[in-house]
């Protein structure tokens, strides 16, 4: 039985492979992925293996317990460095100052979209930096710049560049060198930084305090570094502590590590739904080579196989076609990995060198979810193959379609359960908010297989539909005709790219839904035409001068202008958003917020304002004291509340006196509102702000539609990625449209020939069988785009009271999403077509 | 009485539908070369229905190839009407066919997505054009399909296919219509239903018609009918019946070796 497997496969080449690609892209994925993430990762831990190269202890500021993630870090104490520099194990010592600063650009802009533009000490040891060109900065206004930064701004050696931090105005620094890092990296991962004197980096990072961010030490010879640990610990001040470097590597390693992890999930992710997806191309495959095999099978049947033989044949062959295909993946896999690897490290780590790593899970899993994928596609089809009686498979290859009401009834069953999960979820019946979230989730996951089900039921209808649109043509007309022909094989075909489309479409409606509703609620609320921000990707966030305010209220048809700071404290032990302004009253009215109890009058020193849920929230009300501590503070402050705000998303929050500012992480501030006045010209005013602003390079003033525009731009960012899903989603599509298409051109092979004979043209030919791939993947794009709307819907739905409460759809997308399926169908038709148009019709027509 | 080589048209009256003139056809090359067509020139009268038969390999489903434009030929020419297809390309061949040749299949060769009323019209079809609904609803009668007309193909008998295939050959009044072993899947009945069809054609409509069979009761409906044996036409009968046209077999069996030995 097994030879006559092996020798069948043999004969079938052709199809082998087609069935065998789906196989290879799934396992290949896997592969890639696993490597990807254990690369990257070996990678950066080789990166960060070098930090501090030759030093054996390192002391940092502790991080205080009780506030939670700072964002701004304390620093190592004078003291401790000279308690350090006077211990007698310690060889060389070395400093680093860093943290996020702005620096202004060629072009007046801050530097750097994404990653970060740092500070540092010239003398840090943290990295080893390689002076290119130029010296390094000698006196408190030089400074010495990556390599990435002369890219990113425009500036070089003998510039000024302006830089400013949390802690200082803008500045100008002269550019005397330029620097790379060892093996001859730009940057670290894409990050610009612009190294100072320590004594000017103290000034950017701690506000000019003698205090460091990390110091290093290293031990004198025959002292080991956990012997100077030992040594050093007791050394050092209450606000640091020492570890080794290893220790401090590994620590590194570990963050790292989660970074990769998230990048690994993704692809694995990815990987997963393209499995996903080809057990339907292989499913679909199998079904059609074994009814192009009944006679064969009847005959084994005929001849006293048995049924267990017959589907021990047909598994056999899979697991066969599984272990080849995946054996290929995985090695695919691996190279697709490898190279992977490069290139996200030289482009997005900008490492030089990379390190390949390959975990031996990725071979294994490829194959195992290879050969398994496989195997459990082909058992339905084996099954049904031996239930075929012998008499009934030798008579004319069974011409009629299965009965697809099994497949409905089940599709509908699963349908009606996954619809039940959301239903129940979005009305909140279960007690815990995550227990709907996730009834919802799930049903939605569900609907999304149990449509998959109905898609034989939905084809014959949406498929008429939408080849209405070719019926101008009559090779158009047959060609539609053929993709109604057999609904099951043309639905199943079309799942494939339905899965992407559903997935790409959902993720793309919520995206757009929740952009909506923001732009929505300022429309209806927020008061203010004009907003004073600057870009949300920069590393320090930007801010004005608030004495610029009073120029602003007093610029023509200007009816209010407020400005605000924020700052996240520790309120009663709790981190809390804080606001502060000089106009509450003011900005309420903008922002459309209202007082709901108390007032707001002469909101002064140790008085603040908060919203009712937050009050709530920490059990205080009118008249009640909190203690606050600002991320910059030194010590809590009491304060008083006064008033109480309705709940409003917009103006949430403590707040408390602009005189507080100057202990918050941005004492300036970051945003400001003007309205304009009724009748006044929105672009004149607009245009003098902007000369009020001229000395302010971070800032712009922005409309509505812009302002929206840039605190959404992490949303574009989100839609863009999820469609490289689209890009996949169209690979495996394109490769189950051609499957198809060339078994059915296969078994047509007479009906074609006869229609040449009897006048068809080559041309016409061509066009049938490709209207027949279009038909067939619009109809895929079709169940997707309605499936992924509704499933948006359904999460949009969910996600209310979380404030999102529009719903919108992507139409521009959408439209995409046809036109990426009209070239799927092109790209599938192209092998199928020149087939059929070059079918013998004299072989053909005798062909029995 | 032989017509190899008929020096002219002189025989018919009426013009020819189709005329080969010295066609020669062969497959494969060197030792392996088989001639499937040695010099064969004949005519098609317009009007007739011609039989042609002959044992298998005898090259009767090649000469029909060849004068349908499905096969090409090495030497010789072949005219459908006025047209010389030897040498025509792919595309024009492809109109030629669909505009001036009728086919029926052994197969039937219907379209199953079709119905029946759709598969008579697919050639018109095809060529996008109209055709005189007054003579197709002429041959649905004659076919007696009227009944039949919204089946699909897989509803319908071997029999009714087989009408619907005649319905579709005729449907554009091509010049000539060729039938290949047209029967060959029929009981007697069926059959004589579609021989007497073909027959009713030619006499009621003038269609030309030529149909390659084995069956000697089949040919026995038509005008004429050519023999061929090795590539060869060896006999030529007029107004035969399955008595001579049986004949006429026995006789040229016993002279397939004399054809032998022209070689």
């Amino acid at each position: 039985m097994l030879r006559a497997t092996l020798k069948g496969m043999a004969a079938r080449k052709a199809r082998l492979i087609l069935t065998s690609l789906a196989v290879v892209l799934g396992s290949a994925f896997i592969a890639a992925a696993l490597v990807l993430t254990a690369s990257i990762r070996a990678t950066v831990d080789d990166l960060s293996g070098d930090s501090y190269t030759g030093s054996d202890v390192l002391v940092q500021p502790v991080e205080p317990e009780n506030r939670g993630d700072r964002l701004v870090r304390d620093g190592v104490s004078a003291q401790t460095l000279d308690a350090i520099e006077a211990s007698g194990d310690v060889a060389e010592v070395s400093t680093t100052v860093t943290w996020m600063i702005n620096a202004i650009g060629d072009d007046g802009k801050i530097v750097g979209a994404l990653a970060p533009t740092m500070a540092v000490n010239w003398g840090d040891e943290s990295v080893e930096r390689e002076l290119r060109d130029g010296r390094a900065p000698e006196t408190d206004g030089e400074v010495a710049v990556s390599a990435q930064f002369v890219t990113d701004s425009g500036l070089g050696l003998g510039d000024t560049v302006n830089a400013y931090s949390l802690a200082t105005d803008e500045t100008g620094y002269e550019i005397v060198g330029v620097y790379g890092y060892s093996g001859g990296r730009n940057s670290l991962s894409g990050a610009t930084e612009l190294a100072f004197t320590t004594t000017e980096a103290q000034r950017l990072v701690f506000g000019g305090e003698d205090v460091y961010t990390a110091v290093a030490a290293t031990a004198v010879d025959g002292v080991s570094a956990t012997e100077l640990l030992a040594s050093l610990e007791p050394a050092i001040g209450a606000e640091s502590e020492a570890l080794t470097r290893q220790a401090y590597v590994d620590d590194l390693n570990a963050e790292n590590a989660e970074v990769t992890n998230v990048i690994g999930y993704f692809l694995l992710g990815f990987g997963l739904i393209a499995v996903f997806v080809s057990v339907f191309l292989i499913a679909n495959t199998f079904s059609i080579v074994i009814a192009g095999r009944l006679k064969e099978i009847a005959m084994m049947r005929a001849i006293g196989a048995s049924r267990g033989q017959i589907i021990r044949s047909v598994l056999a062959e899979a697991s066969l076609l599984g272990a080849v295909a995946s054996v290929v993946g995985a090695g695919i896999g691996v190279a697709a990995g490898a190279g992977l690897t490069s290139i996200v490290a030289n482009n997005l780590l900008d490492t030089a060198g990379t390190s390949l790593a390959i975990p031996w899970t990725a071979p294994l899993a490829a194959l195992a979810v290879g050969i398994g994928v496989t195997v459990l596609s082909a058992l339905v089809p084996a099954v049904r193959a031996s239930k075929i009686p012998p008499v009934e498979a030798m008579r004319e290859a069974a011409k009629a379609d299965k009965p697809i009401v099994a497949v409905t009834v089940t599709g509908l069953i699963i349908t009606l359960v996954g619809a039940t999960g959301i239903v129940l979820g979005l009305n909140e019946v279960f007690e815990a908010d995550r227990t709907n979230l996730l009834a919802a989730a799930v049903g939605a996951g569900v609907v999304f297989v149990g449509v998959a089900l109905l898609t034989a039921w939905l084809s014959k209808p949406l498929v008429a539909l939408l080849g209405s649109v070719w019926a101008w043509s009559f090779a158009g007309r047959l060609g539609r005709l053929n993709a109604s022909r057999n609904p099951r094989r043309t639905a199943v075909t079309a799942a494939a790219l339905m899965i992407g489309v559903t997935l790409v479409t959902a993720t793309a409606t919520l995206l757009t839904s929740v952009k909506e509703s923001l732009a929505e609620r300022f429309e209806t609320s927020i008061q203010a035409e004009l907003f004073i921000t600057g870009p949300v990707t920069s590393s320090v966030p930007a801010t004005f001068d608030p004495a610029l305010m009073d120029d602003i209220r007093d610029a023509d048809g200007v009816a209010a202008a407020v400005e605000l700071y924020y700052d996240l404290a520790q309120v009663d032990g709790t981190e809390q958003y804080v606001n502060a302004t000089s106009d509450l009253q003011g900005g309420l009215e903008l922002f459309g917020g209202e007082v709901a109890d108390g007032s707001l009058d002469g909101l002064g020193e140790a008085e603040t304002a908060v919203n009712e849920s937050a009050a709530e929230q920490l059990g205080v009300g009118i008249g009640d004291t909190v203690s606050a501590t600002f991320s910059r503070g030194t010590e809590a402050h009491e304060f008083t509340v006064v008033a109480l705000l309705a709940d409003n998303e917009d103006t949430d929050g403590w707040y408390v006196d602009p005189s507080y500012a100057g202990e918050f992480y941005t004492p300036k501030p970051t945003t400001a509102l003007v309205d304009v006045a009724d009748g006044a010209d929105v672009d004149a005013v607009t245009a003098s702000v902007e000369d009020i602003l001229a000395d302010e390079p971070a800032v712009s003033v922005q409309n509505h539609e812009e302002y929206l525009a840039q605190v959404t731009v992490f949303f574009d960012y989100a839609i863009i990625a999820i469609q490289l899903l689209l890009a996949l989603a169209m690979i495996v599509a394109v490769i189950g449209v051609i499957n198809t298409l060339v078994l059915s051109v296969l078994e047509r092979t007479r009906e074609l020939g006869m229609l040449r004979a009897i006048g068809m043209t080559r041309g016409q030919t061509t066009r049938m069988v490709t209207v027949e791939s279009v038909t067939i993947a619009l109809f895929g794009a079709l169940l997707g785009i309605g499936t992924g709307l509704l499933l948006g819907w359904a999460v949009q739905q969910a996600l209310v009271s979380k404030g999102v409460e529009s719903f919108a759809v992507p139409t521009a997308l959408i439209a995409a999403y046809f036109g990426a399926a009209v070239l799927v169908g092109l790209v599938a038709a192209i092998a199928p077509a020149v087939r059929a148009s070059k079918v013998n019709i004299l072989g053909a027509i005798s062909y029995q | 009485m032989p017509l190899a080589n008929p020096p002219a048209p002189q025989i018919t009256r009426t013009r020819s539908a189709v005329t080969a003139s010295n066609v020669w056809r062969a497959y494969g090359s060197g030792e392996a070369q088989v001639v499937a067509l040695r010099d064969v020139s004949v005519q098609f009268a317009s009007g007739a229905f011609t039989a042609i038969m002959g044992p298998s390999g005898s090259g009767k489903s090649t000469l029909m190839h060849c004068l349908a434009g499905l096969d090409t030929t090495d030497r010789g020419s072949v005219l459908i009407g006025d047209t010389e297809i030897s040498g025509l390309n792919d595309k024009d061949l492809t109109k030629l066919r669909r505009d001036k040749i009728g086919f029926i299949f052994q197969q039937f060769n219907l379209l199953p997505t079709l119905t029946a009323e759709e598969n008579i019209l697919l050639p018109a079809s095809i060529a996008g054009a109209k055709p005189d609904p007054d003579w197709v609803a002429r041959i649905i009668a004659t076919l007696d399909l009227s009944e039949r007309l919204t089946h699909k193909p897989t509803e319908l008998s071997g029999g009714q296919q087989q009408r619907v295939a005649c319905a579709r050959a005729l449907a554009t009044r091509p010049e000539v219509v060729f039938a290949d072993e047209p029967t060959g899947n029929l009981d007697t009945r069926s059959s004589g239903e579609v021989l007497r069809f073909l027959r009713r054609s030619v006499d009621d409509f003038g269609q030309t018609i030529v149909m390659v069979t084995h069956d000697p009761s089949a040919a026995a409906h038509a005008d004429r009918v050519v023999f061929l044996a090795d590539g060869q036409i060896v006999e030529d009968l007029h107004r035969p019946t399955a008595d001579s046209v049986i004949d006429t077999m026995r006789g040229f069996e016993n002279r397939v070796p004399l054809a032998g030995e022209a070689r």
